[in-house]
């Protein structure tokens, strides 16, 4: 073994883990400190697929051990998008190994866990509901391989907390190790959250625990510039943008959908993409970039829906780079009537139920004059623990009967602008209340609304609206509807 | 042999026993007041006299009790051919309802003599087959061993499963029914009811961690090769001489000192060597002190520690003003009020650092509830938004402070305000 450039590797199967990263372009240089022995040539490009993870993956190596021979149960754990699945299967099919995997987050519940794992390992029963038959069939299957060894991975286990009868399934899951001594499984856990969460729950013999931590700065560093078509330029970016967004967050996920758009805004002026920048023109760049730079700060690091990204070029939420009014918008499509009793809803909670009367005078429309009041000292104490008391306790709650009144009150209002086109014009009361009623189980179901408790006294339903000011903006906005005239102000 | 080729087997070697659950139990059981020897004599003279007895093991996690029903389990087995049967029940799987439990006996039971199992039997079924099987027992002079595991788990709720059983032994009393339960926690026997303690005469064994000079025996028997046909002798003896100098050796000691300390259990030992044999140089074959010093750093970690050092300074900015509101004796918090305390320090101190609302929730918020540094205190409550829910630090001031230490981009701000809290 030594410096050769290296033959390509066989043909390995995509599968989630090799799918999401790339090979690595050209063989390279192996980097290895002078201390440990010569790499095998695999290994080496197992090394270089997952940066950062090198001491992570040769533990790993080192526990799982030869062929055939037993093992201790691991639990590896780690924050989001650090790579944990990722190098478990890369490392056990550089091993090649066989192993199991079921990722505890997309089999929601004990039964599709169960057969998901006895499937796997090639088991005739189809159906597996309870405990106690899962372990006798998972027994019988692993009888038939006849001693040879089979990992079983069980990845996101933090999630099984929150099933129902999640603490027992939890508890057979971690005590797998003893129920299966001498049937030859390996068990390798895969978790977010760290083994203190789980050290009432393991058997007789405690997981050997691997943590993987969040990728350092350089390493993020690396990672980024994997695969770029000019290094150079990427890198001069990198340089002005990297740090600032890492104050916010390590996460790289995140990371690499905030970094995506900017990177194509700071390439713009650039007629030619493949240029090597000189000082000037990095400084130049920089200054291009930078009012973009603290406007991409601001915005949530998350990844737009397919619909907007169809439009052309890449919106953002929020203050959004590429929108031409400038104003937040609305991400998806609601019927007017339903934006109608969004906004009824959200006044209904805002405000406290006696200024309605002022505010919905007979003739449907905001009166618009504010009572001029002398402020003396004890009252704007009690604006102030008002405010506070807002901010804790969240939104108020409303009957069924305040909603519809303020919903007619707005949309009566409608009616008499005569500017109104034909999509706009509401039916007449009767047919909007069965409307509306439907309207309003579709918004609980979406969580803009929820029922809170019943009122002690009266025994009805109570409502809540769930939204936050900018969305009720912008769903004001999207019917052209004065919010900011009704909201109460403190 | 060659050098790599001598490491790998040597490995196996190792690795498999340090794997088994009985192996290490095994080599402790020729001390005379063992565990092993009350249990085995227990259950024999049970046997012998025909009597029916019902056994108590306590003791913590990894202590060695289902390890040494096992062992005593197969030499009596050994001794007495044929003569009796084991029944394994777990707390886990089978103390749920009745039924389950009464399966998995009918269901042992019918593989131990080759019957076919019927799945699909009801309650009275199993219950009546298995009263048939315990007069057969009787009557051909066989034993029934039923091993509860997790006896804790049987105890709670109505104990059917322990009524039947005991009712059984008190109605064949011309044979033996043995039942050991095995229990890490204190107090079980308190927990059964009036009718079902009536019947519960029994003794408890004690499982506790090994003394120093037991342990010390059985590392020795644990990593030294044995001289078998497989590996060179040479090889074999040259392994055991490093070992045993490493063994003398006082780093050695105070490492090994320090990890029993926190919890000196067989099975916390077998997994510290199980980490240490995995660092063994496959170059040469041999273990050195340096593979013991590697598998205590890896097993010293602190998980909470590691998670704070893993920040960004926005989420670290959220920690310190949740301290803040902690400190003024703010008894419940949510999202709301952490950003107004996180706006008026931009305010005060007009740093670089100043975020939207929208980015505070969504980064820093949300991944510090992931990775569980704080917590919602209401239990799964109203169906409040997450901006709207009380919070909680689940971080100490002194875990804070080291992390805001040990982070090398923190900015200074930060830490003057975690500092002034302090001399409030």
């Amino acid at each position: 073994m030594g410096k050769q450039p290296k033959t390509p590797e066989p043909e390995r199967r995509t599968t989630r883990s090799t799918a999401s990263i790339s090979p690595a372009p050209t063989p390279s240089k192996p980097s290895a400190p002078p201390k440990t022995p010569e790499l095998s040539s695999s290994l080496r490009y197992l090394l270089s697929g997952l940066p950062g993870r090198k001491s992570q993956i040769l533990d790993l190596i080192r526990l799982i051990g030869p062929l055939n021979c037993p093992s201790l149960p691991l639990l590896l754990y780690g924050n989001a998008s650090t790579g944990k699945t990722s190098t478990v299967l890369k490392v056990l099919k550089h091993l090649d190994r066989s192993f199991v995997y079921v990722n505890c987050r997309s089999c929601h519940n004990p039964r599709i866990l169960f057969e998901t794992v006895l499937s796997q390992l090639g088991s005739s029963h189809k159906k597996c509901k309870k405990m106690p038959d899962f372990l006798n069939y998972l027994r019988e299957a692993l009888v038939e391989r006849n001693k040879e060894m089979v990992f079983l991975v069980f990845d996101s286990i933090e999630s099984v907390r929150s099933w129902d009868n999640g603490s027992k399934v939890l508890s057979l899951l971690l005590t797998l190790y003893d129920q299966l001594q001498n049937y030859g499984a390996g068990l390798l856990y895969i978790s977010q959250s760290t083994p203190d969460a789980y050290l009432l729950r393991f058997g007789s013999f405690q997981p050997i625990d691997l943590c993987f931590p969040d990728y350092t700065f350089e390493e993020i560093h690396s990672i980024l510039m994997r695969n770029r078509a000019n290094p150079k330029l990427y890198s001069s970016f990198l340089s002005v943008v990297l740090k600032p967004f890492t104050r916010v967050t390590r996460r790289l996920d995140e990371l690499v959908s905030a970094l995506d758009p900017l990177y194509k805004k700071y390439c713009e002026p650039l007629t030619d993409s493949t240029i090597t920048p000189d000082e000037a023109m990095k400084r130049r760049l920089f200054d291009y970039v930078q009012p973009h730079l603290i406007a991409a700060l601001n915005q949530t690091f998350t990844i737009p829906p397919r619909a907007l990204k169809d439009k052309g070029g890449i919106k953002r939420q929020g203050s959004g780079i590429g929108n031409a009014t400038g104003l937040p918008e609305l991400d998806f499509h609601m019927s007017v009537s339903a934006k109608y009793l969004l906004i009824s809803a959200f006044l209904a909670s805002r405000n406290p139920a006696t200024l309605d009367a002022s505010l919905f005078d007979s003739t449907g429309g905001c009166d618009g004059r504010k009572r001029k009041r002398k402020s003396s000292q004890s009252s704007i104490d009690k604006k102030n623990t008002k405010a506070e008391e807002m901010l804790t306790k969240g939104p108020g709650t409303f009957p069924l009967e305040r909603l519809l009144a303020i919903f007619q009150c707005i949309t009566s209002v409608l009616e008499e602008e005569p500017s109104l086109n034909e999509e706009k014009s509401l039916e007449n009361g009767i047919g909007l209340m069965s409307d509306v009623l439907l309207q309003l189980s579709t918004l609980c179901n979406s969580n803009f609304l929820c029922k809170s408790g019943n009122c002690p006294l009266e025994g009805s339903v109570r409502y809540r609206s769930m939204i936050d000011e900018d969305m009720a903006l912008k769903v004001a906005r999207s019917v052209n509807f004065p919010l900011s005239n009704y909201v109460y102000r403190r | 042999m060659a050098g790599s080729e001598q490491a790998s087997v040597a490995l196996v070697q190792l690795r498999e026993r340090l794997c088994s659950r009985t192996f290490a139990h095994s080599l402790l059981q020729s001390s005379s007041d063992s565990n092993f020897r009350k249990l085995k004599f227990h259950i024999s003279s049970s046997i012998s006299s025909a009597c029916s007895k019902v056994l108590l093991l306590r003791g913590d996690k990894g202590s060695g009790k289902a390890a040494v029903v096992e062992l005593v389990l197969k030499d009596l087995q050994a001794d007495h051919p044929n003569a009796i049967s084991v029944v394994k029940l777990y707390g886990l799987l089978h103390s749920d309802d009745d039924n389950s439990a009464l399966e998995e006996i009918a269901r042992q039971l019918c593989s131990g003599h080759e019957f076919s199992f019927c799945k699909t039997a009801s309650l009275e079924e199993n219950k009546e087959f298995l009263m048939d099987m315990l007069k057969e027992y009787g009557l051909a002079r066989k034993t029934v061993v039923f091993v509860l595991d997790e006896f804790h788990l049987f105890t709670q709720g109505k104990q059917w499963l322990l009524y039947t059983l005991f009712d059984a032994m008190e109605t064949f009393t011309s044979q033996s029914i043995i039942i050991v339960g095995l229990s890490c926690l204190e107090g079980s026997e308190q927990q059964l009811e009036k009718r079902v303690r009536s019947r519960f005469s029994s003794c408890t064994l004690l499982f506790g961690p090994p003394s120093e000079e037991d342990g010390r025996r059985l590392l020795e028997q644990l990593l030294h090769l044995q001289k078998d046909s497989s590996l060179p002798s040479k090889y074999v003896v040259e392994f055991n001489s490093r070992l045993d100098k490493i063994f003398g050796d006082k780093k050695f000691k105070e490492i090994l000192s320090s990890f029993t300390c926190a919890d000196g259990s067989i099975n916390h030992l077998l997994r510290f060597l199980f980490v240490a044999s995995s660092y063994m140089d496959m170059e040469t074959g041999y273990l050195s002190l340096q593979s013991f010093e590697s598998a205590y750093s890896l097993m010293k970690r602190q998980p909470k520690f590691d998670s704070l050092h893993d920040l960004s300074i926005l989420e670290l900015y959220f920690l310190v003003c949740m301290h803040r509101l902690q400190c003024k004796e703010e008894t419940s918090y949510n999202f709301n009020s952490v950003m107004k305390e996180y706006k008026a320090i931009q305010d005060a101190y007009r740093t670089s650092d100043n975020y939207s609302h929208a980015v505070c929730l969504r980064q820093a918020f949300e991944h510090l509830l992931e990775s569980e540094l704080i917590s919602f205190t209401d239990a799964k409550g109203r169906n409040d938004s997450i901006r709207f829910r009380p919070v909680k630090l689940l971080v100490s001031s002194r875990e804070l402070h080291d992390s805001l230490k040990s982070n090398p981009s923190c900015p200074a701000i930060l830490q003057k305000l975690l500092d002034h809290e302090s001399y409030m």
